[in-house]
């Protein structure tokens, strides 16, 4: 195998995905994007997979979209317990390398704050702090105990009302529910805006930065 | 075209369609028309066209002054800047995608393959224009600070 197809291999960080399975309308996503701005670039970190989807719902507006898997990612799936906040933290920074003038619009992050152990969510924040402004919007999904089943899935963008369900080709991670309240302190640079119960147990949540 | 068993270190550029079924390993690929990056293609170089269809493993970034598509077996890790790009079902991308549906970005100077820059340029609107860029920015290591997001090569 050469070099370069090395890299795609599956610990190359970048994992297949399945068929859509189903679909999950979302109330909340759509005020990710009120009041957008036609001429404004939107930029948006997207913190699972580039899915077909997603990059075809994206295509109406005028963005950059940067495509961070952190689910696929080996320091998250098995190394998570065994790091430090801050080699975790630098982990993180590590694939946050934008343009230094990035200032991310929206931020998906779909359940990914569930993988994250208590450092891991600190760590989290820190490298996502620098990234965001006052403006930014942060969707994502929680879990904030042990009776919620967090199925192993990726979502993608149908449209504003419709997100996509995929089921994901690498075995389940751990799951680490936290409550509002760790949230609320672990996720220092952001305050809770909304949020929605939704019937499984698990938490919709639109997010924004802490003033 | 570039057939399977080919192997070419360098630049390409052509005024003409291009397909590559072989391994290019340089700068860039520059096309007035069509790039088609086939299944069995290993490309380590920019790619620049007026469409490009990626089916094979592609490092680099990628310019379309009008479409770039990534089939079900493309596997890409870099930047791309089009008015329009599509993934497959099954198709791997890593990078960073800049869309503008009502201006294709940069299409002259990625239609014509200017030269002009060795390093992306930012127009007015903050979009990149890809000219001929070294393999290089494309491929920035992790531990050279805060770039354009390249890729990311692992040695070996």
């Amino acid at each position: 195998m050469s070099s370069l197809a090395r890299k795609f291999d599956s610990s190359g960080g970048l994992s297949s995905t399945g068929p859509i399975v189903s679909r999950q309308p979302s109330k909340l996503f759509p005020s990710l994007f009120k009041s957008i701005d036609p001429d404004h670039r939107l930029t948006v970190l997207e913190i699972g997979p580039a899915l077909p989807e997603t990059v075809d719902f994206f295509s109406q507006f005028k963005c950059r979209l940067h495509f961070v898997d952190l689910f696929s990612e080996a320091f998250v799936r098995e190394q998570q317990a065994r790091l430090s906040e801050k080699e975790l933290r630098h982990a993180f920074e590590e694939h946050f390398r934008f343009p230094a003038d990035t200032r991310i619009d929206i931020c998906l992050l779909w359940d990914f704050l569930c993988y994250l152990d208590d450092a891991a969510l600190k760590a989290f924040n820190s490298a996502l702090k620098p990234w965001i402004h006052p403006a930014s919007k942060v969707h994502g999904f929680g879990a904030h105990h042990l009776a919620i089943r967090v199925e192993n899935i990726q979502y993608g963008i149908i449209d504003q009302e419709t997100l996509s369900i995929r089921k994901r080709q690498t075995a389940q991670m751990s799951c680490y529910p936290h409550s509002q309240i760790e949230m609320h302190e672990m996720l220092s640079s952001l305050d809770f805006e909304r949020g929605l119960l939704l019937p499984e147990g698990k938490l919709e949540m639109l997010l924004k930065p802490r003033v | 075209m570039i057939g399977q068993g080919i192997s070419i270190k360098g630049d390409v550029k052509a005024d003409c369609s291009v397909r590559v079924e072989g391994r290019v390993e340089g700068r860039s690929i520059q096309c007035t028309d069509e790039v088609d990056i086939a299944e069995s293609a290993q490309v380590t170089a920019n790619i620049i066209a007026k469409t490009v269809n990626i089916s094979g493993l592609v490092s680099g970034d990628v310019g379309g002054s009008e479409k770039v598509l990534i089939t079900r077996t493309g596997r890409v890790q870099g930047n791309i800047i089009a008015p329009r790009v599509q993934l497959e079902d099954g198709a791997l991308f890593r990078g960073s995608i800049d869309m503008n549906p009502a201006k294709p970005a940069g299409a002259e100077k990625a239609a014509t393959g200017a030269t002009t820059a060795s390093r992306p340029e930012s127009t007015d609107s903050g979009q990149k224009v890809l000219a001929s860029a070294p393999s290089k920015s494309a491929a920035s290591t992790a531990d050279s600070g805060r770039k354009e997001p390249g890729l990311k090569l692992n040695s070996g």
